[in-house]
């Protein structure tokens, strides 16, 4: 099963991953159908017990999508109107789109080289309507989680980890997405544990917090019979729950092949690139390999005509997007991260990318800056 | 019946009949296969074929398919503009979800009584309307039609919007015209018990005005004009591919599944008037094309019916025993008991039987034999 790409590399490649579990995936099709339960049933649970565990945290909560699995982490959290959420302006838009969708303020504040939360800015960004701070482990990076919870509990804030790129990333040997209250991972099919089409999932050691969230996803139902809040349906599908089970058993090897080669890259292309090299105290997952160039529309340009689908993840930060306007950003509010959207290109990196092909890559960015 | 699936099951008459529905999975499998091959896993080719595909079978210019029938709630809702402050009335006999996506808006749910048939009252919609009210919400529950011509003239007549929640409607019609075609919007849903149903959530709504479908199409996908461009903050509501073609594969037989659910109705409803004393059906209307989403009835004595029924192996059900403005959830509407009459002795007496296309003869016949036997 070959994507049909046009390009010589694309920029991602599920079929090496998919032929590895081809036949699990289709046992688990065959059990769901035939179970006759499509809806919450036992692979939702099954799945939640063992992403727990897998997160190291006590409860996990399945969800419709990573922008849902924010949004309702956020409305559990039941914070006064008025409050704002303190998090990072280059991620994906949906970190901010839920902060608005759950009606709190997103508060931007710029990151630093390793594109995540600068730690020195987030101090003055805390004001008393701070409610959350919402630090994204962009790329699959850790975000310096124990100057962010040193701050979070001076000012007694809630830390909401957007792990929606991290999923098995760790800071200090601990797992992301533990730190706070909850964390939130989206497992869309571009991110390392995925399923086949949208979900995710809240993990969290509160259990108050945990049964709020599992009412809030479905419809507020406390039993078949009793609504209790009334709510929406964001439920992950049980068939998709049941196809990343069978990921997430296979999730810490293909991220240790994301990892090695990543690897690769930073050791070959440090020369002439700035690459993302994790510090002693960060374990990176990879989910985008993405590093700073010098004349970079000319490279992604030379590299698509070589056949080689790079990205960039975004050429406009979310402050600077029309559906920020009234957050009253401008440009320069936030130097670092509007000068990486300039900067930045994703490379190709998947498990199964032939090293034959990431040699091709590596020796088209040498040809390019020759 | 598939046997095997059949000796499986704990029930003689079961309520739930998936595995049966989709004990020939090859068609569904193969087209699943060729997805994993383009990789399409987020809107994309199935996904749009769906919309184009169910917009043609109900005559609507426009449908946009969601992750389920709430979503499609929500967006009708918040793309004509309901918000805080904002009234919307409905009934109060429907699932949770039809209140809930009026919460989610932030308007407040009006709730108006229902029929015998139990479906809203249309003449107690106007005593309801304040200067607050946005919309009328009416639901096609169970499958079966409201009054759409009357709720419609009255909307029209008070300038107010009509959503339809359509959500058990699909296949069915209303004096010719489609469930969710009367109003400004219809909100459809094909959870695995809808009559037009996938392997999991999946939803959609229909419109013919091209400004709330460019609204909804953008604001279902985070608000974004393309990939790098968001115009507004928007949600991620979007059917699953995989469901997609499940749905593309099953809409061709929903006529087929409503006229079988249709004669199994219809042999209970003749059977049923033996005990007519006992167990009411709603009647029916003429020219009108009923789901049967879910048979209801109302019966004498229910609680020990369905206790004897269930032992029977009949997975009957009640939806729902508990009326919306009675949960917990809705304390801050200031509803209570008596309210609503009408809807509150439906939900002393509703029943629900099984109906589904996949029944024989014979397990209606005991079905009815035991109602019978119970009252007997």
């Amino acid at each position: 099963m070959a994507i049909k790409s046009t390009f010589k590399v694309p920029y991602t490649n599920f079929s090496p991953k998919n032929n590895v579990i081809k036949q699990d995936l289709i046992d688990a099709f065959e059990q769901v159908l035939d179970s006759g339960r499509y809806i919450q049933g036992p692979e939702v649970k099954q799945f939640e017990i063992e992403f727990s565990k897998y997160s190291e945290t006590k409860f996990a909560a399945g969800i419709a999508n990573g922008t849902c699995s924010l949004k309702l982490t956020l409305e559990a959290l039941d914070l006064p109107s008025n409050s704002e959420v303190i998090t990072a302006p280059n991620s994906f838009l949906a970190s901010a789109s839920s902060i608005v969708l759950a009606g709190l303020t997103p508060r931007f504040v710029d990151v630093g080289e390793d594109m995540n939360i600068d730690t020195e800015l987030l101090e003055e960004a805390i004001n008393e309507k701070t409610k959350v701070i919402m630090p994204v482990h962009l790329t699959g990076r850790p975000a310096k989680m124990d100057k962010i919870l040193d701050l979070a509990k001076k000012y007694d804030l809630y830390i909401l980890e957007d792990a929606a790129q991290a999923v098995g990333a760790k800071y200090l040997g601990k797992k992301v997405g533990s730190f706070g209250i909850a964390g939130s991972f989206s497992l869309h099919p571009l991110k390392n544990l995925h399923a086949y089409g949208d979900a995710g999932i809240v993990v969290t050691n509160n259990k108050e917090l945990w049964t709020k969230l599992s009412l809030l996803k479905n419809h507020g139902l406390r039993d078949r019979i009793n609504c209790e809040t009334f709510s929406t349906n964001c439920r992950l599908d049980e068939l998709q729950a049941a196809f990343l089970r069978i990921q997430l058993r296979k999730l810490d090897e293909w991220n240790d092949e994301r990892r090695a080669l990543a690897s690769l890259y930073n050791s070959k292309l440090a020369d002439i690139v700035l690459v993302p090299v994790e510090n002693s105290n960060e374990y990176h997952v990879y989910q985008t390999y993405m590093i700073k160039v010098k004349q970079r529309n000319a490279l992604q340009a030379f590299l698509i005509s070589k056949g080689i689908e790079a990205i960039i993840h975004y050429p406009i930060p979310i402050h600077l997007q029309p559906a920020a306007k009234s957050l009253n950003y401008k440009k320069g509010s936030f130097p670092v991260a509007e000068r990486q959207c300039e900067e930045i290109l994703s490379l190709p990196l998947y498990p199964g990318l032939t090293p034959v092909d990431q040699k091709y890559i590596i020796d088209k960015i040498y040809e390019f800056y020759k | 019946m598939n046997k095997n699936i059949q000796e499986k099951s704990e029930w003689i008459v079961p309520y739930n009949y998936l595995p049966n529905q989709f004990a020939n999975r090859l068609d569904i499998f193969d087209e699943w296969k060729k997805l994993t091959e383009t990789s399409e896993y987020t809107l994309g080719p199935k996904v749009e074929e769906f919309e184009r595909n169910f917009a043609r079978f109900v005559d609507a210019k426009y449908c946009i398919s969601t992750n389920n029938g709430t979503d499609a709630l929500i967006l009708a809702l918040k793309s004509l503009g309901i918000t805080y402050g904002d009234e919307v009335i409905t009934v109060p006999n429907s699932f949770y979800a039809t209140t809930g996506a009026i919460v989610a808006c932030g308007a407040k749910p009006i709730f108006i009584d229902v029929d015998s048939r139990y479906q809203m009252n249309a003449h107690l919609i106007e005593p309801a309307i304040t200067k607050k009210t946005k919309a009328i919400l009416p639901v096609y529950w169970g499958g079966a039609s409201p009054d759409m011509t009357a709720i419609v003239e009255i909307a029209k007549r008070n300038n107010l919007f009509v959503i339809e929640d359509a959500c058990m409607g699909i296949g069915g019609s209303h004096q010719g015209t489609p469930p969710g075609r009367y109003g400004d919007i219809g909100a459809y849903s094909m959870h695995p018990l809808k009559s037009l149903n996938v392997m999991g959530d999946g939803g959609m709504l229909t419109t013919d005005n091209t400004d709330l479908y460019n609204w909804i199409v953008e604001y279902r996908n985070h608000g974004m004009t393309d990939r790098d461009h968001i115009v507004r903050w928007g949600v991620n509501f979007r059917l699953q591919p995989l469901q997609a073609i499940v749905a593309n594969l099953e809409l061709p037989k929903i006529d087929k599944i409503v006229r079988d659910r249709n004669a199994n109705a219809k042999y209970f409803d003749i059977a049923l008037k033996q005990l007519d004393s006992k167990v009411t059906t709603p009647k029916r209307v003429a020219n009108d094309v009923e789901t049967f989403s879910l048979y209801m009835v109302l019966c004498k004595d229910r609680d020990n019916l369905i206790k004897f029924l269930r032992e029977k192996k009949i997975d009957a059900k009640i939806h729902y025993p508990i009326p919306l403005h009675l949960q917990v959830a809705a304390l801050n509407l200031g509803y209570r008991v008596g309210s609503f009459p009408v809807a509150e002795d439906q939900a002393y007496k509703i029943l629900t039987l099984p109906v589904h296309q996949y029944l024989e003869e014979t397990q209606l016949k005991y079905v009815i034999d035991s109602i019978g036997e119970f009252y007997s």
